[in-house]
């Protein structure tokens, strides 16, 4: 039988802010356990929450970035459930009056453009990690209070690619915006997805499956194809799907059964009482989204109109930010946009990759690979000698620099060249009648010779110009 | 009282040290103290701070007061073994002017009751007659002062709860504007029923408290910005054109002779003084919905404040196999009778099927008094009734009719001043049987500074002030 995929996704997405959501402990990642707490992050009788400003700034740029509507009164809301890393007994989150509701992101697939829509995006904060061990819990509270955002979309996805294309999608907007460092695999981006099949064609929704937790995008796609498999299997089969949380098990790559949900939760939400509701000024909205990072549709349109890179290309740098920033400032010296473009998307990636350095730790001046690829335009140097240039203007050195000392400057000057190539025609006499009798070929041989009296450094573009233009000469 | 103290600084450490000695002899009649606090590192530090509004002034906190390194028990079993790792903002404010707190009182089990009878050290016996309650929540400080330890002590007021044992005890009670004093530090009840209060025993120190005690602390997001008068020394007892509404209800449903009296005698006095008296006349369904309406918002606010008392963190804690049984075990023995009752309440009223008909509405009634008593003080400068119907009751009481409007309004109309969280005082009338009877009066929002200069009028009327029951 044929079904109709419906897939919702809630990602949690933890915020860049220097402190927590309601209290100023810091919020800083991998620290020893335990160090990053004050009393109001362990619930200690008499605490108090205190909104952070910085994580509202955080949430009203992503609103505006995905084209929310955003509530200009924040209000928060107590979930109330007991759990040994929840320290409050309640989560501190926005039920009823979410910061932005109703927007959209645009994916590409296979399929071509489509928009996605979101729900709504509510601000809350993060619970504590928990180590189950066979003697006993241990539960580390440095995260608990982390500034999240919890984006929920509605059910406009239809299999795992859609999926993963929006996932990343959101992952790259949020990551240009600044407002997380979206790291799937360190828990700051949690995806859980839910998904349910219906016969072909008809509109009431089958029974659905959440898989929580999944931490990457490939397991986005690969949990929802396994998922789509199984439970098309079972209604297949005439089994009845269960409503049922789920894991994704990267070993068998499978999704495995956490627990059956029995009704709903009563989370007995209310509004919290400590926060009174905050009227957001308009103008500080207004200052907020008119100083938005530039985003990745922004990005590909100016590289588009600057640079007229392929799509191919834009792409790469559209996924790689930080190589990106350095393809900017090279070519704020640099000619040659799409020769520029070749160097840093193959030869400094592979570099990288080989050299086992990071962005952050690269030693090369931007503007140093500019030269080099001017160098190159100009017929300075040849292709060849620029792959030596490189390897060490990667590693910090001025290209300028490196011809003079490894004495790689290409012979561009016309009279130099003239007095060489007259030298072989004097001593390549048959090479001349070949070329009278119509073999091209003797050029190439003249040239070779050229570069070998040159020791290489004639320019080849320039020597096979004036040699051909010597023996049309020489044969009148 | 705290001016002869504070300009007594030189001999702050005698000072002190009979307030404690005071308070340990009488510590086994009335059972007020939760800790001893050890005064010696305050005195060290109090040259620092000489020239404070509260200078070498010995004082007590309640129990829901969050002290440094000093436990703070909320008077229940699941915070025997509590130290706090921060104070309470009010504690850094009266240490900055002074102050030198040297017991922490008892209260009802986090601040759950009216009659201290379920503090987990055990009842506290009111010092004008150790047969009577204090009264409570606040029990243990307002014993304190009323005995003559101390000058001042903090309270908190969540539905009367200072106002309703200074009444029991003869001295004033003050409970201020919502906002004006951070709540951050102390134990809560009900977030948005809770205040800071303090007992005094003369209007002038209560002046002095406030302006210790109020300011906006960024800690406290409900904590207002608006500037703190010098309360003290705009003090004005004139009652001349002073504008008095008394609020009908509750005088109609007093049948004791003794306080009615008490207060009719007050009442002529205060016109006598050039005030001018009318009768305010709510909606008296309104008035009995006072308490449902109470127990509803506190009790649903009460179980969500209190769900961090689990046993993992902090506090008391009974092992299980699974931190889901320790938490089980630890609350189940961590709590007594009262409070788990109103937990149940509570969780109740939030659940989905029911927190429309019970939680919302209690809010949505909350509301309609509140914009009854914002109406009746567009006309007037107060309203005023007597605190209670009685003077404090027996221990070992009799039941009482809890649906009769001598209960249900006159015992439970201060609680407005929770609702709107308008500034409501209480302060001594008379005496029936020996024992302090008390009026009360309630301002618009921010004007505890005609709170306060009504209070001395009714001060000099009454001549009651700086009582002091010799505990016997």
């Amino acid at each position: 039988m044929e079904y109709d995929v419906v897939i919702g996704i809630e990602i949690h997405c933890e915020l860049n802010t220097n402190s927590k959501m309601f209290s100023s402990s810091p919020t800083t990642f991998g620290k020893l356990a335990n160090s990053c707490v004050n009393e109001i992050d362990l619930a200690h009788p008499g605490t108090l929450p205190c909104v952070n400003k910085g994580a509202v700034e955080q949430a009203i740029k992503a609103c505006t970035a995905l084209h929310l509507e955003i509530d200009p009164v924040v209000k928060f809301d107590r979930k109330n459930y007991y759990y040994s890393d929840l320290p409050k007994g309640f989560q501190i989150t926005q039920q009823f009056f979410p910061i932005g509701k109703e927007g959209h992101i645009e994916i590409e697939t296979s399929l071509g453009k489509k928009k996605i829509r979101i729900n709504r995006i509510h601000m809350e904060e993060d619970t504590a990690k928990q180590f189950h061990l066979t003697e006993g819990t241990l539960i580390d509270f440095n995260r608990a209070g982390t500034p999240l955002i919890e984006i929920v979309s509605e059910p406009d996805m239809t299999n795992g690619e859609e999926a993963a294309a929006y996932v990343e999608a959101l992952r790259q907007t949020l990551y240009y915006l600044g407002v997380s460092d979206v790291k799937m695999e360190e828990g700051s981006m949690r995806c859980d997805v839910n998904i349910s099949l219906m016969p072909k064609g008809s509109t009431v929704y089958g029974v659905k499956n959440e898989i929580k937790n999944l931490n990457s995008i490939s397991n986005v796609q690969k949990a929802i194809d396994y998922e789509i498999e199984r439970q098309a299997k079972i209604l297949d089969e005439g089994g009845i799907i269960e409503q049922a949380t789920r894991r994704f098990d990267e070993a068998t790559k499978s999704t495995i059964l956490m627990r059956l949900k029995e009704g709903n939760v009563d989370y007995k939400f209310f509004p919290e009482p400590n926060i009174v509701p905050i009227r957001l000024e308009d103008a500080w909205i207004k200052s907020i989204q008119a100083n938005l990072p530039e985003l990745p549709e922004q990005r590909r349109a100016r590289y588009q109109r600057d640079y007229q890179l392929s799509a191919y290309d834009i792409n790469v740098f559209l996924a790689n930010k930080e190589l990106a920033e350095i393809y900017e400032e090279v070519m704020k010296t640099c000619k040659n946009a799409k020769l520029a473009c070749n160097w840093m998307i193959t030869d400094v990636l592979a570099w990288l990759g080989k050299n086992n350095v990071q962005i952050p730790d690269l030693k090369m001046k931007p503007e140093d690979l500019a030269t080099m690829v001017n160098m190159i335009e100009n017929g300075d140097i040849s292709g060849k000698q620029a792959k030596e240039v490189f390897e060490d203007v990667m590693l910090g050195k001025n290209p300028n620099q490196i011809v003079e000392e490894k004495g790689l400057k290409q012979v561009s000057d016309t009279s130099m060249l003239e007095s060489l190539i007259n030298e072989v025609l004097d001593e390549q006499p048959q090479s001349i009648e070949d070329y009278r009798n119509g073999k091209d070929r003797a050029v190439g041989f003249l040239v070779g010779q050229v570069m070998k009296k040159s020791k290489g450094q004639a320019n080849p573009a320039m020597t096979n110009k004036m040699i051909v233009e010597e023996l049309n000469k020489r044969i009148k | 009282m705290i001016e002869k103290l504070r300009n007594d600084v030189a001999h702050a450490k005698e000072n002190v040290q009979q307030a404690i000695d005071l308070a340990h002899k009488i510590q086994p009649k009335i059972n007020a103290v939760v800790t001893f606090v050890d005064p010696s590192e305050q005195l060290a530090h109090l040259d620092e701070v000489k020239n404070g509004l509260m200078a070498g002034v010995p004082i007590a906190l309640k129990d829901n007061v969050n002290t440094k390194g000093i436990r703070t028990t909320a008077s229940s079993k699941i915070l025997d073994n509590y130290v706090p790792v921060y104070n309470a903002h009010i504690v850094d404010l009266l240490k900055k002017q002074g102050a030198i707190y040297i017991a922490k009182a008892s209260m009802d089990e986090l601040a759950m009751g009216g009659s201290n009878l379920t503090a987990y050290t055990g009842p506290v016996a009111n010092p004008w007659d150790t047969t009577r309650m204090s009264g409570g929540s606040s029990g243990g400080s307002a014993a304190l002062v009323a005995s003559g330890v101390v000058p001042f002590a903090i309270g908190s007021d969540t539905g009367d709860s200072v106002r309703k044992p200074a009444a029991f005890c003869g001295v004033v009670g003050v409970k201020p504007t919502y906002g004006r004093i951070s709540r951050y530090g102390i134990i809560p009840y009900a977030s948005s029923l809770d205040h800071v209060g303090y007992f005094t025993r003369n209007v002038k120190d209560a002046c002095i408290g406030l302006e210790v005690l109020a300011g906006r602390d960024d800690r406290d997001m409900t904590s207002s910005n608006k500037e703190v008068p010098a309360f003290s020394s705009l003090l004005n007892a004139s009652l001349k054109g002073k504008k008095i509404g008394i609020i009908k209800n509750v005088t109609d449903a007093i049948k004791n002779e003794a306080t009615s009296k008490a207060f009719n005698e007050l009442i002529t006095k205060m016109k006598n003084e050039g005030a001018e008296i009318q009768e305010i006349e709510f909606d008296n369904a309104l008035l009995r919905a006072i308490l449902p309406t109470y127990y509803m918002i506190a009790n649903c606010e009460a179980t969500a404040n209190h769900s961090n008392l689990d046993g993992i963190r902090f506090g008391e804690q009974e092992m299980g196999d699974s931190t889901e049984e320790v938490m089980i075990n630890s609350r189940t023995k961590g709590f007594g009778l009262q409070v788990r009752k109103r937990f149940i309440t509570g969780s109740y009223g939030l659940f989905v099927e029911n927190q429309e008909k019970l939680f919302r509405k209690a809010q949505r009634v909350r509301r309609l008094i509140v914009e009854a008593m914002q109406k009746a003080l567009q006309d007037v400068d107060c309203l005023i009734a007597p605190a209670s119907s009685t003077i404090a009751p027996k221990i070992k009481g009799e039941k009482i009719d809890e649906l009769m409007d001598e209960y249900l309004v006159a015992e439970n109309f201060m609680v407005m001043g929770n609702f709107s969280g308008y500034p409501s005082m209480t302060l001594p009338m008379g005496f029936d049987q020996g024992c302090p009877l008390g009026v009360n009066i309630t301002c618009k929002a921010f004007d505890e500074e005609t709170m306060f200069n009504l209070g001395a009028g009714i001060e000099n009327c009454t001549g009651l002030h700086d009582l002091v029951a010799e505990v016997e």
